[in-house]
């Protein structure tokens, strides 16, 4: 399969790699890892002049805790984000759902930079950020800019970073209090393929580990972009653990309200809200049980 | 298209070689190297035929440019093994995972790669491992099997086995 000819530079930072990407203008287009950028120029869907690699950026691939926030180069590998040791301390559902993407060799390559920036409303890296509280970093001529995730995507492969600016970091803070989170993927096969809906449930107690303090939901693939469904995540604030086990089936109604899917030629939107119903109960149920056996061998102790 | 100068090491070889930035890995290998062992079979990184290790790591040849492995360590399947075959290629041989064969030397790629990483996979971990890589004959269990059998207990055990 032929790729059309370009022009290949290699930046060398990531200033460097700012200013050649202002300069060539709309007809550049930049590399990370390659696995949706190279499929696209081999199906000729886009055909920039000239492509600037990011490969020798090695400081952006990585993943380290610094004054109590998590940052994540854009370059970090999903399979290295799948099984970092901080990232599966306090961001378990990210490991999850990066686990899930593509192959092992898919892994091996793509970047959660180029997951994000590629902004399919299918990435399985975004819901997760979305309810980690997820910031990202964009840096341009002028300086960086932090704009928080659930205001990133605009629409199917469209974000708000301006052509001229790179997506250098992403960062979130861990919660203090216990927390727990889960992410489930519809898909046809068990693996190699694009979800057709993606949940994730991310819920942190409060000091005490008997009260829910703060619920994320969101919800990839249902519409045209990645959504954060606060409707549904109001039906648990504030309350114990225990109530909120009987304001599951409440919570997963209003996610399917919100979502708004489409038929297409993988699943009808019928189908697609009768799983994103299916999908909140189980993940909430998870969730609510993984944050409850804490307390439950608490009061045994106490016993 | 001007071509650009770069410097591969493919198992265990240094090539200093002259590219096309719209060549990908698995061109070079094939057309600029020779090593024709790795296979291209869809061309868009979902069959896997074309997997290869790139710093020790399985990917699809067919989805890395050519230039973006400057100054990498690349193993094909040229690669394991020697004069005599590797155990995982005997164990292939033996266990019969080889059919039409096209799928086998990214099969075996990233299989070395599991092993390396960890010598005692699960029959789980095997078959997360070469999910990315399709083979149509099979039907996949010889595969795992003959996979299986080159883990460290099962190759501790064949060989007691064979001492009593």
């Amino acid at each position: 399969m032929r790729i059309r000819p370009f022009d290949f530079k290699v930046a060398d930072s990531l200033a460097d790699a700012l200013k050649q990407l202002d300069q060539t203008g709309p007809d550049a287009r930049l590399i990370a890892g390659g696995t949706d950028l190279v499929l696209n120029l081999k199906k000729k869907t886009v055909q920039p002049k000239v492509i600037i690699s990011l490969h020798l950026l090695k400081d952006l691939e990585c993943i380290e805790e610094k004054n109590d926030v998590i940052h994540i180069g854009a370059l970090a590998k999903h399979a290295d984000l799948a099984i970092h040791p901080i990232l599966e301390k306090h961001a378990s559902i990210l490991c999850q759902a990066v686990g899930l993407i593509g192959s092992w060799q898919i892994r091996n390559a793509g970047t959660i930079g180029g997951n994000i920036c590629n902004a399919s409303p299918a990435a399985d890296s975004a819901p997760p950020l979305l309810v980690l509280d997820a910031d990202v970093v964009v840096a341009g001529l002028k300086g960086d800019r932090i704009i928080p995730v659930t205001s990133f995507f605009t629409g199917p492969g469209q974000t708000v970073m301006e052509p001229n600016e790179i997506l250098k970091e992403i960062r979130f803070k861990p919660s203090v209090n216990p927390s727990a989170g889960c992410y489930l993927k519809l898909r046809r096969r068990k693996a190699v393929d694009i979800s057709l809906v993606g949940v994730a449930f991310q819920a942190q107690t409060d000091a005490t580990g008997k009260n829910i303090e703060k619920v994320g939901i969101a919800l990839g693939g249902v519409a045209p972009t990645p959504i954060r469904v606060p409707e549904a995540e109001s039906c648990f604030k504030g309350i114990s653990i225990d109530k909120a086990f009987e304001k599951i089936k409440l919570c997963a109604q209003a996610s399917v309200e919100a979502a708004k899917p489409i038929d297409d030629l993988r699943a009808s939107a019928d189908y697609k809200r009768t799983i994103v119903n299916v999908f909140v109960q189980r993940c909430a149920q998870q969730v609510l049980t993984e944050l409850k056996i804490p307390m439950l061998k608490k009061i045994e102790g106490d016993l | 298209m001007k071509t650009i100068p770069m410097h591969l090491n493919v198992n265990g070889e240094d090539y200093h070689i002259m590219v096309k930035p719209n060549q990908v890995l698995l061109d070079v290998l094939r057309d600029d190297l020779e090593l024709t062992g790795t296979k291209e079979g869809c061309g868009l990184g979902k069959c896997g035929a074309c997997t290869v290790l790139l710093d020790k790591r399985p990917v699809h040849s067919c989805l890395v440019l050519a230039l973006q492995a400057d100054g990498c360590e690349i193993t094909t399947i040229e690669g394991i093994g020697g004069k005599q075959l590797h155990p995982l290629q005997e164990s292939f041989v033996e266990k019969g995972a080889i059919q039409c064969g096209f799928c086998t030397p990214g099969m075996i790629t990233t299989a070395k790669a599991l092993l390396d990483e960890n010598p005692n996979p699960s029959e789980e971990d095997i078959k997360l491992a070469i999910a990315g890589n399709l083979c149509r004959c099979t039907g996949y269990h010889k595969i795992v099997d003959a996979i299986h059998s080159c883990t460290c207990e099962s190759l501790k055990a064949s060989k007691e086995g064979r001492d009593d």
